[in-house]
């Protein structure tokens, strides 16, 4: 098994395809990196968006380096995508196969996303022009290929936090809000169908 | 980031018992034996972190409104 693999994102300023890095395990120190290389760009996205009076994105808080800690069990995986020396994207999943909630597949075991966030830099709530576009797609593809070499059949779920739902709704089915999630988030799960149609996308 | 992950190989001893009933979760979860033993000891480890760290580990019944506390020896 490769773990750094070529992946493509686009420049957000013109478009062009870019070669990156998906790195498949993380360390620790990885995650520690990303945070002290996103928080300063962060803080200070955070901070013009407060003068303008924005509403902040939702997930402003997350913080990588707390997550770390969870890199110590085999139940969690962590990958990034990096390109031009810098983080651009962090997925954190869960090794333990959760359950399908989909009528299609119920039951079967499904890749659960705890995390995916990409680069403040490449986030246009943060930034006029995001650096590199495309992040999240790229570790989504990331996690159905985990998925499908853990036996899982590429089939992936999530909670989306409310801003990020329609992007989720482009390639996952919305199974509305869980009463079982502490936060009352909607489940998001992509079908075979979906991830075939995804995967066809992205070449 | 890199890092190197290698895989190692050991054989494995199971009575008839235990090998039919990992034969059995892998026919259910439509997963390979390997998957399943891996899965385990993903659960094991992660059950293991959670009750070192004080927290308890229940089943509920909620039509019965039953909750037992499962206790394992780990």
């Amino acid at each position: 098994m490769s773990e750094r693999r070529r992946c493509r994102l686009k420049a957000g300023t013109s478009d062009d395809l870019v070669d990156a890095v998906l790195v498949e395990e993380l360390t620790k120190d990885d995650l520690l990196k990303a945070h002290l290389d996103w928080a300063p760009v962060r803080i200070e996205a955070l901070r013009r968006l407060y003068d303008a009076k924005v509403r902040w994105p939702e997930h402003w808080h997350w913080d990588w380096s707390k997550k770390a800690d969870m890199l110590d069990l085999l139940a969690y995986r962590c990958m990034g995508i990096e390109c031009e020396g810098q983080t651009q994207g962090l997925l954190m999943v869960s090794t333990i196969a959760g359950k399908s909630r989909l009528v299609e597949q119920l039951g079967k075991a499904v890749l659960y996303i705890e995390f995916v966030e990409s680069a403040p830099w490449n986030l246009r709530d943060l930034v006029e022009r995001p650096k590199f576009l495309g992040v999240g797609v790229a570790l989504l593809e990331a996690a159905i290929e985990f998925s499908t070499t853990e036996g899982f059949g590429g089939r992936i779920g999530l909670h989306s936090l409310p801003q990020s739902e329609p992007f989720y709704r482009r390639y996952m089915t919305d199974l509305g809000p869980d009463a079982g999630h502490s936060e009352g988030l909607r489940y998001f799960e992509m079908s075979a169908d979906q991830m075939r149609y995804f995967l066809e996308g992205r070449k | 980031m890199s890092n190197e992950v290698t895989k190692r190989t050991m054989t494995l001893n199971l009575t008839e018992a235990e090998m039919q009933a990992l034969e059995s979760i892998s026919v259910q979860k439509d997963l390979s034996k390997t998957a399943v033993i891996r899965q385990a000891l993903r659960l094991y480890q992660l059950v293991d972190h959670r009750l070192a760290k004080g927290e308890k580990l229940f089943f509920e019944d909620e039509a019965k409104r039953e909750k037992a506390e499962l206790m394992v020896m780990i």
